[in-house]
């Protein structure tokens, strides 16, 4: 904990969130949340929460802030000003948040002193998980260990609401058919031409392969480094929306058509709650992965557990991608399919 | 006053998630909204983080050490992060459902202002 950085850090947050909130401009505005973001991350990893930064980097800093861009680009770059004053609801929303605000104060007199070893979050059931994870499961990320194994319900469910999000994206935007409007036109009514760079195209032909190496690393590594199934799967997903801002839906669609992502959404949780299945066909507990070793060869219990943490992650990495890049095609293309950003 | 001071960290939080409620609440454009969300999720997700956090401890990573006893206050406590760490990405997933309600709605009525959404609606 280095007190000087924290405090500039949580500044720029503030400022930035404030930047955000009143810039007029809504695609300044995203472009400030991401640096929002950014922050965050290294807030987070000043924190030791190395897992949870590189997820917001990932997430935060990076795919949530190109769907801001597609929504942006599809709507309007500025907000309208108002037609007529609303002053009692802005009072009305300005005294609920400094009610709400006051009362979090008050409470927050009774919280422990920020990065106090003894304080009650730090004493309950983690340091279990600290002392145990070696025994248990022979994984060292902690991280990793609870989020798979120890509280793999909770993981299972996420990924779940992730799978449910996903669809319901596609379920409110997706459009059959033709759009009217195929040619889409400017303010002025000329038509827009698609702009592609050869230099974008041709950074991101190279980029690409590397990217999705790394994210198959940041997934296969997990148990060892910071990383999983949830980062991996988010860069998995950014490399094939970086091929649909580089050059156009349709590039991606060829690679990851419809039918396969959805394929491929439902398999990772299918995988997931399979390999929880598959324990108690062999008689223990949902997704408890230590029986697993009569069926996988030449593994002990915990081994076992380490192998099966894996499989997890990987269908988690799948779901995640599959759904980040069903979300980018049908708010980049308005549910068309057709042309994207 | 000294535990107040002491205790900044907290009133940073809630500035961020004062910020982000004021948006969710009063902003009339539907994108600020979804912002004002994204900021208040955040907010939420640092007291989280900072509650894990440990004075003169590592990142949770354990030290190749398998004989050794492993001794917690060396180790930051991994519990909130593995929860935030779901939470940020069902808060993308969040965001997406977010942004395509909106931009659906702007399909359907032309505009992302909320008091105008509602003249519509109301057939003025």
């Amino acid at each position: 904990m280095i007190w000087c950085f924290d405090f500039i850090i949580l500044l720029m947050l503030v400022t930035c969130a404030f930047a955000a909130i009143w810039s007029k401009g809504l695609l300044s505005a995203g472009m400030i949340l991401s640096a929002y973001s950014f922050l965050m991350a290294l807030l987070w990893t000043e924190m030791g929460a190395v897992d949870v930064a590189f997820t917001e980097a990932a997430v935060g800093a990076g795919v949530s802030t190109v769907f801001m861009i597609a929504v942006v680009y599809h709507t309007r770059r500025f907000i309208q000003p108002r037609r007529y004053g609303r002053m009692f609801f802005k009072l009305m929303g300005l005294l609920a948040t400094l009610i709400l605000g006051g009362l979090s104060l008050y409470a927050a007199s009774d919280f422990p002193s920020w990065a106090d070893p003894s304080e009650p979050a730090s004493l309950h059931v983690a340091p279990y998980y600290i002392e145990n994870t070696i025994r248990d499961t022979a994984v060292p990320n902690v991280v990793t260990s609870v989020l798979a194994d120890y509280r793999g319900f909770d993981t299972m469910f996420e990924t779940t609401v992730i799978l449910t999000a996903g669809l319901v994206a596609h379920a409110v935007l997706r459009r059959l058919g033709r759009r009217r409007d195929p040619n889409r036109k400017t303010n002025d009514g000329r038509p827009v031409e698609a702009h592609t760079s050869i230099v974008v195209q041709r950074i991101a032909r190279i980029m690409v392969p590397f990217i999705q190496l790394y994210a198959l690393y940041v997934v296969a590594h997990g148990h060892h480094s910071p990383g999983g199934g949830f980062q991996g799967g988010v860069i998995l997903g950014a490399s094939f929306i970086l091929v649909g801002l580089a050059y156009n839906i349709q590039t991606v669609l060829a690679r990851f058509s419809e039918p396969l992502g959805v394929l491929l959404a439902n398999t990772g949780v299918l995988l997931y709650a399979g390999i929880g299945v598959a324990c108690m066909v062999l008689g223990a507990n949902f997704l408890d992965y230590g029986i697993l070793s009569r069926v996988l060869p030449g593994t002990s219990p915990v081994m076992a557990r380490s192998h099966a943490m894996l499989g997890v992650e990987i269908g988690v990495a799948i779901a995640v991608s599959a759904i980040m890049v069903s979300i980018y095609i049908n708010t980049a293309s308005k549910g068309y399919h057709d042309q994207g950003l | 006053m000294e535990t107040l001071i002491a205790k900044y960290n907290y009133w940073i939080y809630t500035l961020l998630m004062m910020v982000g409620l004021y948006a969710m609440l009063a902003k009339n454009n539907l994108v600020k909204k979804v912002i004002g969300m994204s900021i208040f999720q955040t907010a939420i997700i640092i007291f989280y983080v900072s509650i894990g956090a440990k004075e003169g401890a590592t990142i949770p990573i354990l030290m190749h050490s398998h004989e050794e006893t492993v001794r917690t206050v060396e180790y930051v406590n991994p519990l909130p992060h593995v929860l935030m760490l779901t939470a940020i990405v069902v808060s993308v997933a969040t965001l997406g459902v977010a942004l395509s309600i909106a931009l659906r709605i702007h399909q359907e009525y032309g505009t992302l202002e909320e008091e105008e959404i509602l003249d519509q609606i109301q057939g003025l």
